[in-house]
């Protein structure tokens, strides 16, 4: 073990840690030589297809595959009798505390609950076969009555979707809460209270999902090359259907062409190809389109808030109330809905006596999953728009209103209503920053009214919390998660004298093998050029969690800090035995290990690595090797918080707007790599704001069918779409992280929707408008200033 | 059925079915996987190519179509290990996250580099809305195309 004395005098202060090194990951990226999983390709390599349910809920009386298995070049087809007697159900990973566990296989059993559901899988010689084959299966379904929204869902009397888990829609019933709220309420000068409806959307990453399986029999090894942020336990899970031991199951995850939390676990199609790799003993291949991908790949977000919050006259908050409905969709996918809209219900605003109450409620829909912030920009729309409603209500400056709730940096720790540990952090600065962002004493000054361009003129805010990173394994376990809270990584000597890094963690875009390398070179001090990543490989990384909730790098720091401790503490002591001093008197600069006071004195890593690789350069006493692995799990998790402007202009005839600013202000501790962190910010805002303006999956009621499924009809804004944005940031150290990171990227999609419709119902503030559902579109303002003016 | 086309400078000749189109063509012919697909519905511009100069989206294509023509990919840019002045902007200004989308926009930016104009950044703005990113939010994307078609402090120092 180092002693941490000798480690902080033998460590010169951050010299890498937090400047902008180029990416690890780009050469290769930008010679199109990255490695997705369709970038691979095999010998003899078979293609399947996968034939879905085209109806929202549906009893399958038959299927008849004759037609197809005689087609030319049809190799295996897969039915769900097959898949029943063949593999295990798709184990969820996230389970819903107190909720019953609905089964699902891989292919639907006697019915199927939403459109898109795999009914049959065909591994042919190539797609295009599969795909005929897919045509030439004939099915009879018994199209069943199907529900698309959550108010139908849990009306008396509805039809039970899931008959063999529940009596009814209702998944379960989740209240928590502190003190006597409904007390507080009765109390209160004013209670707002608003019903906030949000969008169903999807974080479409531009590469689809895909897997190549390959079996390799008296083996009996399965790899699978998968795109997905966890694959350990994506491997886990494929272990488990595919009843193989999972040291028989490698999952490898080179590149990923974005994740955002839809890639999280193991998807039916990745236990297909394994069964069908399995039989046919020959490569197969799948790679999910983009059609298919808007039915079958998880949705996100879609949830109904009704939120209360009552105040004294002054402003001061006295309790806040939060009961939502999340749309949990046909069935409990691995990671289903988020528990995280119940965590951070209170935003960053200090409140004693709090209630929130969720109802899952299950729809004919596709599956909800997790996607970017999960759960916490649905509750900041609804808490943050009913901050302005409060702030009008009392004739109170929002941004003042804001500020006086706020917790404060002598609150901290701060324990909210729900138990959650807000870590520290300067709540207010942000919020007085982005106010400064956007010049709004100027603009308070201006007053009211169209300017002389006949638009009108609004400002709007939205402060929030996000909490990064999980609190520990033990409070995962009390929730029956099956994953843990921590990272690991194991470091290698190699003999070219540099250090071989291995993770877990799969490269989904977040720059993990950069800043992993810059936090090894700061521990260690050897060069940051002389490190090489492998990582996302079930077969060479210690066990690990996965790249998802902000969670990576909070919790990777620590297993490099120690793993290089030990690492260093090591290296200096084989050094000291071929310069013949003392351990104390050395350092590790670059490539070299040298004397402190005598610079010429020195021994190269390589020299240094190859006797500890040969072991004949070891102390007496001292093993072989130069290699160490470490685990570590942060005591607590690590909250984010910031503050969001946006400035409109609306055309109060038709409800045209424009934003003109958008500013964000952000704290996330200690930035690594400050570039990285501001293209994750500047990411994350942007699939806010195609949330907030336009991104909507919408199902017809009548025949509840997906009717904007295609890149055609579903908006994603381009580089043309994008309003000017500032962003700024504070840098307030987390006591709870090693080098005091907080998460960051997920920041960038919470407070986006609050602050523009804010801005604009500020704008329109003298037409009563109140905006309350997502997205915002010129419709729905004109909707609003209609409403507004008949009432 | 034949077609001849020169691809990154080379001349090939394959014989192809009528139904391939230019993206798995270049994929799977001649395993040039840079060009990458997201729709193939040509919404999203993952599989942007150099066609004659112009930048145009191969999934709409057949591969049929490209007899007698010239096409580049991303395979084309930079000398064996060093990286063009393209990629390097791109490199310098973090202009990719996952690099999904990344092949895209440099053959956008080659074709654009060729038109020789100058355009402002709404100019280079709406030249890029053809290809879609997910991640990074485009404003470092657009930094480095600026910063390569010269108009950006920092091109000197690349
Ligand atoms: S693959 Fe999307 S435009 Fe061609
Ligand atoms: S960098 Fe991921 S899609 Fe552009």
């Amino acid at each position: 073990m180092t002693d941490l004395d000798e480690r902080a005098v033998t460590r010169p202060a951050m010299r890498i840690i937090g400047t902008d090194v180029p990416r690890k990951e780009d050469d290769r990226l930008l010679r199109g030589a990255g490695q997705f999983v369709d970038d691979v390709n095999r010998a003899h390599v078979v293609e399947m297809a996968v034939g879905r349910c085209p109806y929202p809920h549906a009893r399958i009386r038959s299927i008849d595959v004759q037609a197809a298995r005689e087609l030319d070049g049809v190799y295996d087809i897969l039915t769900g009798a097959d898949i029943a007697e063949r593999s295990e159900p798709i184990g969820i990973l996230r389970p819903v505390p107190g909720a019953p566990v609905i089964t699902h296989y891989a292919l639907a059993q006697d019915t199927a609950t939403y459109e898109g559901q795999p009914v049959v899988s065909v591994a042919a010689r190539t797609r295009h076969i599969a795909e005929d084959a897919v045509e030439l299966i004939a099915i009879d379904y018994e199209p069943l009555p199907h529900i698309s929204d959550v108010d139908a869902a849990l009306a008396p009397g509805a039809t039970v979707i899931q008959p063999d888990a529940l009596e009814d829609n209702l998944l379960v019933c989740n209240p928590q809460g502190r003190g006597d709220v409904e007390a507080r309420l009765a109390e209160a000068d004013v209670v707002v209270e608003g019903r906030f409806v949000v969008n169903r959307v999807t974080g479409l990453p531009m590469e689809t999902r895909g897997v190549l399986a390959e079996w390799q029999p008296g083996a009996r090894m399965l790899t699978a090359r998968v795109s997905t942020q966890s694959p350990q336990l994506v491997r886990k899970q494929l272990a488990e259907c595919l009843r193989l031991d999972e040291g028989h199951v490698r999952v490898v995850a080179s590149d990923v062409g974005g994740g955002f939390g839809l890639k999280l676990g193991a998807y039916p199609e990745d236990v297909l190809a394994g069964l069908h790799a399995m039989t046919l003993r020959r490569p197969v291949k799948y790679v999910e389109d983009r059609l298919e991908h808007f039915r079958a790949t998880t949705h996100a977000r879609e949830s109904v808030h009704v939120y209360r919050i009552g105040a004294r006259a002054d402003g001061r908050i006295v309790g806040m109330t939060d009961a939502y409905v999340n749309d949990l969709g046909g069935l409990n996918s691995p990671f289903g809905s988020s528990q995280l809209s119940t965590v951070v219900f209170n935003g960053p605003y200090k409140v004693e006596d709090g209630f929130v109450e969720r109802r899952i409620a299950v729809t004919n829909k596709t599956p909800i999953g997790a996607y970017r912030g999960y759960g916490q920009p649905e509750v900041n729309f609804a808490y943050e728009r009913l901050m302005d409603t409060l702030a009008r209500r009392l004739d109170l400056d929002p941004v003042e209103l804001r500020a006086m709730n706020m917790v404060q940096p002598e609150d901290f720790p701060w324990v909210n209503p729900v138990g959650a540990i807000y870590d520290s952090g300067d709540y207010e600065a942000c919020l007085r920053m982005a106010a400064d962002a956007v010049d709004y004493q100027a603009r308070r000054a201006a007053g009211r009214g169209p300017a002389p361009d006949g638009r009108y003129r609004g400002v709007g805010f939205s402060s929030y919390v996000e909490r990064t990173g999980y609190a520990s394994s033990k409070f995962l376990a009390a929730r029956g998660s099956l994953f843990g809270a921590h990272e690991s990584v194991t470091i290698r000597a190699n003999r070219s004298g540099g250090i071989d890094l291995y993770s877990g963690v799969s490269s989904i875009g977040q720059g993990s093998e950069t800043v992993f390398a810059q936090m090894l070179s700061e521990v260690v001090g050897i060069s940051y050029d002389a490190i090489t990543l492998h990582h996302g490989d079930t077969g060479n990384s210690p066990l690990n969690t996965g790249a998802f909730a902000s969670r990576t790098v909070i919790a990777a720091a620590g297993a490099l800090l120690e793993a290089g401790d030990r690492f260093l503490a090591k290296t200096l002591r084989i050094a000291a035995r071929k310069l013949e001093v003392d351990p104390a008197q050395l350092e590790l600069v670059g490539t070299v290990v040298r004397m402190r006071a005598d610079h010429g004195v020195s021994v190269s890593l390589a020299e240094v690595f190859t006797g500890a690789i040969l072991g004949q350069g070891m102390p007496d006493g001292e093993s072989p090797g130069l290699d160490e692995t470490a685990y570590f799990e942060p005591p607590e998790a690590a909250y984010s918080f910031g503050t969001a402007a946006a400035t409109v202009s609306v055309d109060a005839e038709t409800g045209e707007f424009t934003i003109e600013k958008l500013v964000m202000v952000h704290d996330c501790g200690t930035p690594l790599n400050p570039k990285l962190v501001e293209g994750q910010v500047r990411g994350g805002l942007t699939q806010g704001l195609g949330q907030a303006l336009g991104e909507e999956l919408r199902y017809d009621p009548e025949s509840g069918q997906l009717v904007n499924g295609t890149m055609l009809d579903y908006f994603v804004p381009t580089a043309a779409d994008l309003p000017p944005i500032e962003l700024g940031h504070t840098e307030v150290a987390s006591p709870v992280t090693t080098f005091g990171v907080r998460g960051a990227g997920e920041v960038g999609c919470i407070p986006v929707a609050a602050a523009v419709a804010n801005a604009i119902c500020d704008a329109l503030a003298e037409f009563g408008v109140e905006l309350d559902r997502l997205p915002i579109t010129p419709e729905l303002v004109w909707r609003a200033l209609e409403a507004g003016r008949a009432g | 059925m034949v077609v001849t086309v020169v691809v990154n400078g080379t001349r090939v000749t394959e014989t192809i079915p009528t139904r391939l189109s230019v993206t798995d063509f270049l994929r799977h012919r001649l395993g040039l996987t840079g060009t990458h697909v997201g729709c193939e519905q040509g919404v999203c511009g993952m599989c942007t190519v150099v066609l004659d100069g112009e930048a145009v989206k191969s999934c709409l294509m057949y591969a049929a179509q490209l007899d007698g023509h010239e096409v580049e990919t991303v395979e084309s840019l930079g000398d064996g290990d060093a990286l063009s002045p393209l990629q390097q902007a791109f490199k310098s200004e973090h202009g990719l996250q996952c690099g999904f989308c990344t092949p895209a926009f440099l053959m956008t930016a080659t074709a654009l580099a060729r038109g020789g104009e100058p355009l402002t950044r709404e100019e280079i703005r709406e030249e890029l809305a053809g290809v879609l990113c997910r991640c990074t939010g485009y404003e470092f994307i657009v930094n480095a195309v600026e910063r390569h078609l010269g108009a950006r402090p920092g091109a000197a120092d690349d």
